[in-house]
């Protein structure tokens, strides 16, 4: 590790986001994908983030790496990582150094992005020079002994090709690679999807032992509630665009109160319980293009939808370390009012 | 009723310094799906279900066995003859982004299949437009809207639902859905499961779902059968629920303590199996196979195999030598 140029934080950083807006180019204009989200992640818990397609989920993902690609931009917000500062700012050479160093990446399929045409070992050496690593046989070392910690054979990893591994090894080879130059922050994009089910408790395990073992700060965006409750210390529900609800994880899913977070929760086919209980949602989740210009994002779905809903955006309420964005719920509270999209 | 005996398949790998390697993906099963019935099969990938469930809608041929579809054994038929018997049986893809034409409205895919079918069955061609209409109100959505449009204009379940009803063009017998809401949003996934549930009892259309998520089987009905699928194996077999509330092997324990905890409405079961190494290449075929995985494997395990069947007082069928109940599944906070 003494290798490494830039010295690792002995801590955990936090990460701020603040009113941070995402817009998309489209022939339409400039369609906003996130929209003011105020996000904190504490220094050293796991944040699930939540949402269905189009929930503007991972965009807001990319963003901690100042990473969205045109046709989208940040159009506003900051994005503060403790070590790092805003995120948003960065240009060229420190945004790349900044990437894999700081903020490590597990990316959605993982399991398809690595070179098919390299020896996992190969792309580890292009990943350690291009971030000036001085001392490659060091690098390798914490290599193995991620993949070690993860229950693989390191040096035979390191000696295949991508094909010659299963969904699961390939999901932990991307969890090493976002790890090894000791990024601090980690962000996993649908870290377990198209697993099959015992792996993919396997990886959360293994996500949740290294995130503690590693004292890391680690977001999670994932379309599974259950994959989320699994891993995470708090639970942030995404929907067009927007943060509905965000608390503790157990509080969150516990006593929802947020309509759009209760109705998914009500939609999750379960191992028990009343299957007459159980129902989908009606309607279906927003796209750029079919987004409210005005009022609430989710009333169309809503079953406690009121006039208001239908003019005015709902302010994030918070309570006891918990948000809620919804008109129908308690309004007796401090108010944070949004600020509205230009 | 579509039943099989014996399923066999066995994969040829070539190459490698040793030459051509086989990999058996189905080891002698046997199913029935009566009509209207439902029946899942469960497993984790490698298993086999994919691949049984390709043999059944007639898209993959077996090594050995017998498929019979109303009464009428298939190895008796020649390949030509045994058409209009897979024809009653047809498959619903896990993806309905390729499942459909991109090029098509919505109108051309339906309207191929239904003059086919209107051929066979003798109807006239004025016939096929209004069916088209009356397949899309069935699956629940809006015939005006949806048929003059292309794939892309629909969201997933929109898209799912397409898929759904160009598979009932067919009078289908048996829908063989291939894990048919794994790529659905979750908040629309239930409406899915209703709408298989929904058209067993109208049509009396069997229901074979394929999954690798064992909470989805129960939405499709709860009379419905499982099938634990390990290995080309059945390891388990009975109702549903029963299953679910009281697994007696292992494997199907390990599958359902791998399911994740709604921690804040559900508490982990006492009993969570975690099998003692991952899935992987190379594991021995002797003796029961999931033996090197198992927590509680004995010598025996090791080196005979365990064959399907209710051996130790139990109400489903199980492939284990020592069967015993785990409260393995979450149990909810209130109860």
């Amino acid at each position: 590790m003494t290798a490494h140029t830039a010295a690792p934080h002995l801590a955990a950083p936090g990460v701020r986001i603040r009113d941070l807006t995402v817009v998309y180019k489209t022939p339409a204009g400039e369609l906003p994908a996130v929209r003011g989200v105020d996000l904190t992640l504490a220094p050293g818990t796991i944040t699930g983030v939540v949402g269905e397609s189009g929930s503007g989920k991972s965009t807001l993902a990319l963003s901690l790496l100042n990473a969205v690609q045109p046709p989208g931009r940040i159009a506003a917000g900051s994005v503060e990582i403790d070590g790092l500062g805003d995120v948003v700012t960065l240009r060229g050479e420190d945004l790349r150094r900044a990437r894999g160093r700081q903020v490590g990446y597990v990316f959605q399929a993982a399991q398809n992005s690595l070179n098919p045409l390299k020896t996992i070992g190969k792309q580890l050496l292009d990943l350690g020079r291009s971030h000036d690593v001085e001392d490659l046989r060091a690098l390798v070392r914490d290599a193995k002994e991620l993949l070690a910690r993860m229950g693989m054979d390191g040096a035979r990893v390191l000696d295949s090709y991508q094909h010659e591994l299963s969904g699961g090894m390939r999901q932990r080879v991307g969890i090493m690679l976002a790890l090894v130059l000791n990024a601090k922050v980690v962000v996993l994009d649908e870290p377990t999807t198209a697993l099959d089910m015992i792996t993919q408790a396997t990886i959360l395990r293994i996500i949740r032992e290294v995130h503690e073992e590693r004292a890391l700060t680690t977001l999670v965006i994932t379309h599974d509630v259950g994959a989320v409750a699994e891993v995470a210390d708090s639970l942030a529900v995404m929907y067009g665009g927007r943060v509905v609800e965000h608390g503790p994880v157990t509080e969150v899913l516990g006593d929802a109160r947020h309509p759009y977070t209760q109705g998914l929760i009500r939609a999750i086919p379960r191992l028990t319980g009343d299957l007459s209980l159980a129902r989908a949602l009606p309607g279906r989740p927003p796209t750029l293009g079919t987004l409210p210009a005005q009022g609430c994002v989710f009333r169309e779905r809503c079953d406690r939808r009121m006039e208001v809903c239908e003019t005015d955006e709902p302010m994030s309420v918070n309570r006891d370390g918990r948000t809620v964005a919804c008109h129908a719920t308690d309004r007796h509270l401090t108010l944070v009012k949004r600020k509205e999209f230009v | 009723m579509i039943t099989g005996t014996g399923i066999t398949k066995i994969f040829k790998q070539r190459g490698g310094v040793l030459g051509a390697r086989e990999v058996p993906a189905l080891r002698g099963v046997d199913f029935a799906i009566a009509k209207g019935g439902a029946v899942s099969f469960i497993g984790e990938s490698g298993s086999g279900k994919t691949t049984l469930g390709r043999i059944i809608a007639g898209l993959e041929t077996h090594d050995a066995g017998e498929i019979v579809i109303d009464g009428v054994p298939m190895s008796t038929l020649s390949h030509r003859a045994r058409q209009p018997y897979f024809r009653r049986v047809q498959l619903i893809h896990q993806d309905p982004y390729s499942a459909l034409n991109p090029t098509r409205t919505i109108h051309q895919t339906l309207e191929a299949p239904l003059r086919l079918r209107a051929k066979q069955t003798g109807r006239p061609r004025s016939w096929v437009d209004g069916r088209a209409a009356e397949l899309l109100a069935m699956v629940g959505i809006d015939p005006g809207y949806v048929l003059p449009r292309y794939p892309h204009q629909l969201s997933g379940g929109m898209r799912q639902r397409v898929v759904i009803a160009r598979a009932l063009t067919m009078d289908p017998e048996v829908l063989v859905a291939d894990e048919a809401v794994s790529m659905i949003d979750v908040s629309l996934r239930l409406g899915i499961l209703a709408l298989l549930k929904d058209l067993r009892e109208r049509l009396d259309v069997g229901v074979l779902f394929i999954t690798h998520d064992i909470a989805t089987a129960r939405y499709i009905g709860d009379d419905g059968e499982l099938y634990v699928l390990y290995r080309g194996q059945v390891v388990e077999r009975g109702a549903t629920e029963k299953i679910i509330a009281d697994p007696v092997h292992p494997y199907t324990q390990s599958l359902l303590s791998a399911i994740p905890v709604l921690h804040g409405l559900e508490r982990p079961g006492a009993e969570r199996v975690v099998p003692r190494e991952m899935q992987r290449e190379g594991l021995p075929d002797g003796g029961c196979l999931f033996a090197r995985r198992c927590p509680f494997s004995t010598e025996r395990c090791e080196s005979e195999m365990p064959v399907l069947g209710r051996d130790g007082d139990t109400d489903q069928e199980h492939a284990c030598f020592h069967p015993r109940r785990r409260s393995v599944i979450p149990v909810g906070v209130g109860e």
